[in-house]
């Protein structure tokens, strides 16, 4: 298993777009948060930005583009036509034909995705607040590290979601397409919050109580429900799919 | 001639294209009615509800764009097919652009009216489809030139979706560069979409001009 | 009338074709030969105008291949693979390309029947096999009932009786005046069909004559060209 992992490890860190979102996840934050700082001092200084306490934490979502991508492209790469001679050629005959025990094929691939994002979201995580604590120290507290180990969960948790997704539908880009947009800054899940209060428990939502505090928010959820509720639909979307790994046709 | 009605046959046999347009306007739908009944709770969004949608659906139009462009290069490398049968690339090249224009800008119109029609935006419309339509050409332009799909959605969306929306808060005023500010202001952004759309469709024309195909 | 005059070519830093040069003539079969690697298929995608060349010409019935009117009824290309779309149709697929050369609908079935895919023809070109997606690339080259055959490789991936029946179509082509030619790394194959062969390797013409000039004193034609392309020791790898 151990050398399945790196087999899986080295695929995924062989793939130029790989590259592209463990380096825009990584920056994206710790960039915004440079950029932001003027506007954040007048703020403070103003009295308009009274809770801090999500102060950089808040600033993590952003760079959520990153486990996106790699969660996507850990399958999409294996559906990617390989060759000209036949069109209907793909990666994943080759890696089957390595590893025909499906389900073993699978936990090796969650766990590569789930080491590289969880170490990206650790980096991330520790520069962008680390940042916010040299620029604006005085007026934000240290987060808790229960709350920094919960971002890194959600940020681990957001890859497996868009891995599941991309299981199911074969593809990257509807999966990609679909989480980016709801990544933006009014994300569709917020807007389904105002015509619903059950799209509270959207997996992007509900999972961002796990470690943000203040937020116009209709429901009240602890942190560990939160979390327990991200979780129960990153399972219920990795079952759907290793189910239909398992039963397709490659 | 010929070779107009060649690249609109190709564009309408690919199913993927039927379905990202039918998915867009789904979409653009739903997101219609998510504004209109925030609105009726009493929690307005803030923005335009006739054009807020098309911040979001605009995406469906760029990966059609995507789509479109890449079909000639994964999936079986159609391109030197193409070369084959019309091997003058520049003109080749503009065909493509009209003909993508020319099949986008219906869906592009059904998409606007979905959601400037029942909020009261009727005067946005033809701004609305333009911008639409342009966005789509941007797309199909970027990903002429990356010739793989998920980069060049990675790539798009990054700008349009992420880095737009931060530059356009942290530097308001100047925003007028940016190509999608138009999504939210058309009076302001439209020469800046128009602009970075000739210019991608400049570039992708250069290089596939140039290129080993 | 294919003339290939002097086309080097450099990818990257390596150059892959030096001064390349020679003919094939109408109404002759012209084998195309070499070890893999050797620039048979650039050379091949430099006279279609697929890849440009740093220098030289490559010219079909006196034109480089972009000034060609509807190039399809010159030529006929089959290079590896199909060049068609996995989700679109074979139907779909020829009768786009027919109609970029302005040729009727019509045609996409009379070249379906022609290389034995009538039964096919509904089916997406992602499920084709490769003997299948083969015959769908030689269909498209056959669409507008070119002077001129351009075929990279074209038994790869046929079944004894493709083979044969590629065998027998290229001699008839040639036997009814059209221009033939053909890359290959399978002496035999190409011993049986061609009139006149060129020898390629490492991006240089080794030799250019009739089927018996090349062979020579050598007892077979794989003979001759494993002599002439003889490689340090250690074998052709």
């Amino acid at each position: 298993m151990v050398s399945l992992v790196r087999a899986e490890l080295r695929k995924l860190l062989g793939l130029p777009t790989a590259w592209v979102g463990l380096v825009l996840g990584t920056l994206l934050a710790p960039v915004v948060v440079l950029l932001n700082a003027p506007y954040t001092r007048r703020a403070i200084a103003a009295g308009t930005l009274t809770d801090t306490s999500d102060l950089g934490l808040r600033d993590l979502g952003i760079g959520l583009i990153g486990p996106m991508v790699l969660g996507v492209i850990v399958v999409s790469s294996e559906y990617t036509s390989t060759g000209k001679d036949a069109p209907g050629a793909r990666q994943l005959t080759a890696t089957l034909t390595a590893v025909p025990d499906r389900l073993r094929l699978l936990a090796a691939k969650t766990t590569a995705l789930v080491l590289v994002v969880a170490a990206q979201a650790s980096v991330t995580a520790v520069v962008t607040l680390t940042l916010t604590q040299v620029l604006h120290g005085e007026h934000v507290p240290a987060p808790a590290l229960t709350r920094v180990a919960a971002a890194v969960l959600y940020w681990t948790l957001t890859a497996l979601l868009a891995y599941a997704i991309a299981l199911i539908t074969r593809n990257g880009i509807v999966p990609l397409t679909l989480l980016i947009i709801n990544s933006s800054v009014v994300s569709v899940s917020y807007l389904l919050t105002k015509v619903t209060d059950l799209a509270a428990y959207l997996p992007d939502i509900v999972g961002a109580r796990m470690f943000i505090r203040g937020a116009d928010f209709p429901v009240a959820i602890a942190p560990v429900t939160a979390g327990l509720v991200m979780t129960a639909w990153v399972v219920a979307l990795l079952a759907v799919g290793a189910v239909l790994f398992q039963r397709r046709d490659v | 001639m010929t070779t107009a009605r060649a690249e609109l046959r190709k564009l309408l046999t690919l199913p993927s294209l039927r379905r990202t347009a039918l998915l867009t306007w789904a979409a653009n739908l739903l997101l219609t009615f998510a504004y209109a009944a925030a609105e009726s709770r009493g929690e307005p969004l803030g923005d335009d509800p006739a054009l807020a949608p098309l911040g979001y659906t605009q995406a469906g139009f760029l990966v059609l764009g995507v789509l479109a462009a890449v079909s000639e290069y994964q999936e079986g490398d159609q391109i030197r097919t193409t070369l084959l049968a019309m091997p003058r690339r520049l003109p080749l090249q503009a065909v493509k652009a009209l003909a993508l224009a020319a099949l986008t800008l219906p869906v592009a119109a059904a998409t606007a009216a979905t959601s400037s029609l029942p909020a009261g935006g009727a005067a946005w419309l033809p701004a609305a489809t333009a911008y639409l339509t342009l966005t789509t050409l941007l797309g199909a332009a970027v990903a002429g030139v990356v010739r793989r799909a998920v980069p060049a959605v990675v790539l798009l969306l990054f700008v349009y979706v992420i880095a737009g929306p931060v530059l356009r808060a942290r530097f308001g005023a100047s925003a007028a560069y940016l190509p999608d500010t138009a999504a939210v202001d058309p009076s302001r952004g439209a020469a800046a979409t128009i602009t970075w759309t000739l210019a991608a469709l400049t570039l992708a024309a250069l290089t596939f001009g140039r290129r080993d195909a | 009338m294919i003339t290939i005059d002097r086309v080097s070519k450099t990818k990257g830093r390596t150059q892959i074709l030096y001064d390349v040069s020679f003919e094939a003539r109408p109404g002759r079969v012209t084998g195309f030969l070499g070890p893999n690697g050797a620039g048979k298929t650039s050379t091949l995608r430099i006279l279609l105008g697929l890849d440009r060349s740093q220098s030289g010409t490559a010219l079909i019935c006196g034109r480089p291949y972009p000034k060609l009117d509807r190039p399809l009824t010159t030529v006929g290309a089959l290079l590896d693979g199909s060049g068609a779309h996995r989700a679109r149709t074979a139907r779909a697929h020829l009768r786009w390309v027919a109609a970029s050369n302005g040729l009727p609908d019509s045609r996409a079935d009379e070249v379906l029947e022609v290389v034995g895919l009538t039964g096919h023809a509904r089916k997406r070109a992602g499920r084709f096999s490769l003997g299948m997606s083969r015959r769908l690339g030689l269909a498209t080259a056959l669409l507008g009932d070119p002077e001129v055959l351009v075929l990279d490789e074209p038994v790869n991936g046929l079944d004894p009786a493709g083979i044969r029946w590629m065998r027998e179509f290229l001699r008839d082509s040639a036997a009814q005046g059209r221009t033939v030619l053909l890359s290959s790394h399978l002496m035999g194959e190409l011993a049986e069909i061609a009139d006149d062969v060129i020898v390629i390797d490492k991006g240089r013409i080794v030799i250019h004559g009739d089927l018996a000039e090349v062979t020579g004193d050598h007892r077979t034609l794989e003979d001759a060209f494993l002599a002439l392309t003889a490689t340090e020791a250690g074998g052709p790898w």
